[in-house]
């Protein structure tokens, strides 16, 4: 029984570097249809290996936008700055709760907001996130909360993808990747904000939709607001605005609000504003340049009238 | 529980190191330690429905002490009677109760008369039709006097729901597993290491072959009238994989589980798609099921002794109840009926045992004529799917004339088409694999034959690493679940 349960362990570790050289040379080489279960999105859309770059030279920020894609491209930094506000947008994208806790725990301390505005898009809560793990992986260093990261997310993918950013890291493969401030389409400001102009939705309608909420993103979401109420930081949460039509196809959206409510300050945007389907998004659910150009001054406003 | 889920993954070291660790000195605490982790595994899925097990397990136990003490023969059969009613009888209602319902209204209504009758929303319990099969070779075996009964209520608990095998096999006979909880084990390195190598066999055959042949199948199957003929029929091959895989890999991981514990499990599946006629087919694929109806359906009814009328009726009805064994649907009837289609003609010209040897014995290829029997019997089987897999009778022949069209000469193609190239390679991979190790117990066995522990541990590492890169990542229950 001993000689089984050592030889068992030595297989183990064996297999695990087996698998640790495979996953190295299938990572770099082997073309993509051959690796479903690994992907390396580095540098990929939401410019978030910029961003994650320029968090590590921010800190003692005024307010610190959260959320998903909706925060990267709805909560622009220049305008905060130029109003005097020191801002720093930590969003990601296809972000839910859990990647958003993991760069809480990673980069909190070190950018010590007063305020943190924290968009609660519905169809965040719902995701697995697994996605917006690997993008995480891709472009951040690994370190315990990337292990963390995988074993909350536990699916092969975020397994394979945090081995293989490991010895990337280990060999250095990522020092020389730079990524464009501008992209296509999109453009990166300093601050962590992505605008994108002149693009406009061709509006369709959808299908109803009932918000279902994944338990564990729940979970994940109230150990953020613990997090924040530890440390006594305040918390605005806020629905930033997507299109009037893809909005309406929510038929739950009132029970969404109340669940948001009880956990702290909220405000849906998508109430209190009007917006044109086409000509302030870009797609279904994300403003254009037109739309946040006007968001943000309701935003600011709606930030200072609560001082 | 899943035994493709990280929950086993944690239970079953457990249960090992309490086996062998805390419970070794003692045969009746082991077998406890069974009972227990069984109905853990079990209870996991819906707790519920133990109390079926439990009440199966004290019925057959009593009757066997019964049957013991009884000399009667009429008294005898009467107590033979209560356990095939009792045990029929849960399964009857569980499994098939909405399909004679439904076909009783459908049948009055043919003839003009309108019965007003719900169906019920009954939950099929998980690994009904095994155990039950289980339990009742026990008490068929005790009423024969091919076993002594046990008094021990705690070691047959344990030999009914004996946790790798309860929810789909191998279906156990009594005389083979029962007498395995009477002897105190010892623990085997080569015997636990052998184990180990099976159930990661079992484990690359569902999580890669199964479930990625799953994606492709289910699309072509849930898709059919948008394809034409030829995507169909690689639709109709992707689905024999996933079966062969998705069940024979289920029971490789339990026959491994089992020698972890110091158990021997009957061999299930025998390389079947390398078979050179149906019957030889049929001796290689579902072995516990077929050699269950065998032992105590066909041989009971005459077998094949006797006229030709009693062969054909024997073997249509022997095809047609395992059939319909596998579920409530005449889709499982019609799968069952042709192959007894298939089969009669070996059994009528005596050629049904032709086949009994090694294939291509003693070279690496077979010879052009096996080769030609082996492409044969496995494009008859591949046919027979059609219905096993179909929605319904019109289902399948809607998929089947789909497939006799014009658009059988077109390139396949279908949702997904770009990715199903990586598992046409994996399943060529697969088919190597078993074909090298063919002669063996499970492919994968044949790797111990290589001295070098290197060597062996490499190639079970890059198994490994495959599993990784290319198994589906949604855990996804075995089909046999639902049998």
């Amino acid at each position: 029984m001993k000689k089984f349960i050592f030889n068992l362990t030595i297989f183990l570790i064996y297999s695990f570097l087996i698998y640790l050289i495979a996953l190295f040379i299938w990572g770099n080489f082997a073309p993509n249809v051959l690796k479903p279960n690994l992907k390396y999105p580095i540098g990929s859309i939401g410019n978030l290996n910029t961003r994650l770059k320029e968090v590590k030279t921010v800190s003692d920020v005024d307010i610190l936008f959260l959320g998903s894609s909706h925060s990267i491209r709805g909560f622009n930094t220049k305008a905060f700055k130029n109003e005097g506000y020191k801002t720093f947008n930590l969003g990601t994208k296809a972000g839910t709760p859990l990647q958003t806790l993991t760069l809480l725990n990673r980069y909190l301390n070190q950018l010590k907001p007063k305020l943190v505005v924290y968009d609660v898009y519905p169809v965040t809560f719902e995701m697995d996130g697994v996605e917006a793990s690997l993008h995480l992986l891709a472009n951040d260093d690994i370190d315990y909360y990337s292990f963390e990261l995988a074993l909350k997310q536990n699916h092969i993918k975020t397994y394979n993808t945090l081995f293989y950013g490991a010895i990337r890291e280990l060999f250095r493969q990522n020092e020389s990747f730079k990524e464009d401030a501008v992209r296509d389409k999109d453009v990166y400001y300093s601050g962590g904000y992505v605008e994108r102009s002149n693009y406009y939705w061709q509006p369709h309608t959808f299908k109803s939709h009932n918000i279902e909420i994944n338990k564990k993103q729940l979970k994940y979401f109230e150990s953020i607001m613990k997090i924040f109420e530890s440390k006594n930081i305040e918390v605005i949460l806020v629905y930033a605005p997507i299109s009037p039509l893809y909005y309406s196809s929510f038929s739950n959206t009132k029970s969404f609000d109340s669940l948001m409510k009880s956990y702290s300050e909220y405000y849906n945007f998508n109430e209190t504003m009007r917006l044109n389907d086409s000509l302030h998004f870009y797609d279904s659910d994300h403003l254009n340049k037109a739309g946040v150009d006007k968001f943000t001054p309701k935003l600011i406003e709606t930030l200072e009238n609560r001082k | 529980m899943l035994f493709n889920s990280i929950d086993f993954a944690i239970f079953l070291p457990i249960v090992f190191v309490l086996y062998w660790f805390v419970t070794a000195k003692n045969l009746r605490l082991q077998n406890f330690l069974i009972v227990v982790a069984s109905y853990v595994f079990y209870g996991w899925w819906d707790w519920r429905f133990l109390s079926l097990i439990i009440f199966s397990t004290v019925v057959d136990y009593s009757i066997g002490v019964l049957l013991s003490k009884e000399e009667t023969t009429i008294k005898r059969k009467m107590l033979l009677w209560t356990s095939i009613v009792v045990n029929l009888g849960f399964l009857g209602f569980f499994k098939y109760y909405n399909f004679f319902l439904d076909n009783f209204i459908s049948a009055f209504s043919f003839f003009g008369m309108k019965i007003n009758s719900n169906s019920l929303n009954i939950i099929l319990p998980v690994g009904i039709s095994f155990y039950t099969f289980q339990t009742l070779s026990y008490t068929i075996d005790v009423y024969k006097k091919k076993l002594e009964p046990t008094r021990d209520i705690i070691t047959f608990s344990a030999f009914v729901s004996f946790f790798p095998q309860l929810v789909a096999g191998p279906i156990e006979r009594a005389t083979n597993l029962l007498p395995q909880f009477y002897k105190k084990r010892k623990f085997d390195y080569s015997k636990a290491v052998d184990g180990m190598r099976q159930i990661l066999w079992g484990l690359f055959k569902k999580i890669v072959i199964a479930d990625n042949c799953a994606q492709y199948a289910n699309e072509i199957f849930n898709n059919s009238n948008e394809y034409g003929g030829s995507t169909l029929v690689v639709g109709a091959l992707f689905f024999t994989f996933q079966i062969y895989c998705d069940f024979s890999g289920y029971s490789d991981i339990a026959i491994g589980t089992s020698r972890l514990f110091g158990f021997n499990l009957m061999q299930n599946f025998a390389f079947p798609y390398f078979s050179r006629d149906i019957a030889e087919f049929w001796r290689r694929w579902h072995i516990s099921l077929s050699t269950w109806f065998r032992d105590y359906l066909y041989i009971p009814l005459g077998g094949s002794r006797g006229g030709t009328w009693v062969k054909i009726r024997n073997t249509f009805i022997i095809f047609i109840v395992s059939g319909f064994w596998h579920g409530a649907n005449w889709t499982f009837i019609v799968w069952g009926a042709l192959n007894a289609v298939y089969f009669l003609p070996l059994l009528l010209r005596k050629k049904n045992r032709n086949n009994m040897g090694d294939i291509a014995h003693g070279k690496f290829l077979p010879s052009a004529k096996e080769f030609l029997s082996i492409l044969m019997t496995f494009m008859l089987t591949v046919f027979a799917w059609i219905f096993f897999r179909a929605e319904n009778m019109k289902h399948a022949f809607s998929f089947i004339s789909n497939i006799l069209s014009s658009s059988f000469f077109e390139m396949p193609n279908f949702n997904g088409i770009e990715n199903a190239i990586t598992v046409i390679i994996l399943v060529l991979l697969f088919v190597l694999i078993e074909w090298i190790g063919k002669t063996y117990q499970y492919a994968l066995s044949c790797i111990s034959l290589i001295s070098s522990r290197f060597v062996r541990w490499s190639v079970y590492s890059v198994i490994i690493f495959i599993m990784a890169m290319y198994m589906q990542t949604e855990e996804s229950p075995f089909i046999y679940f639902q049998f």
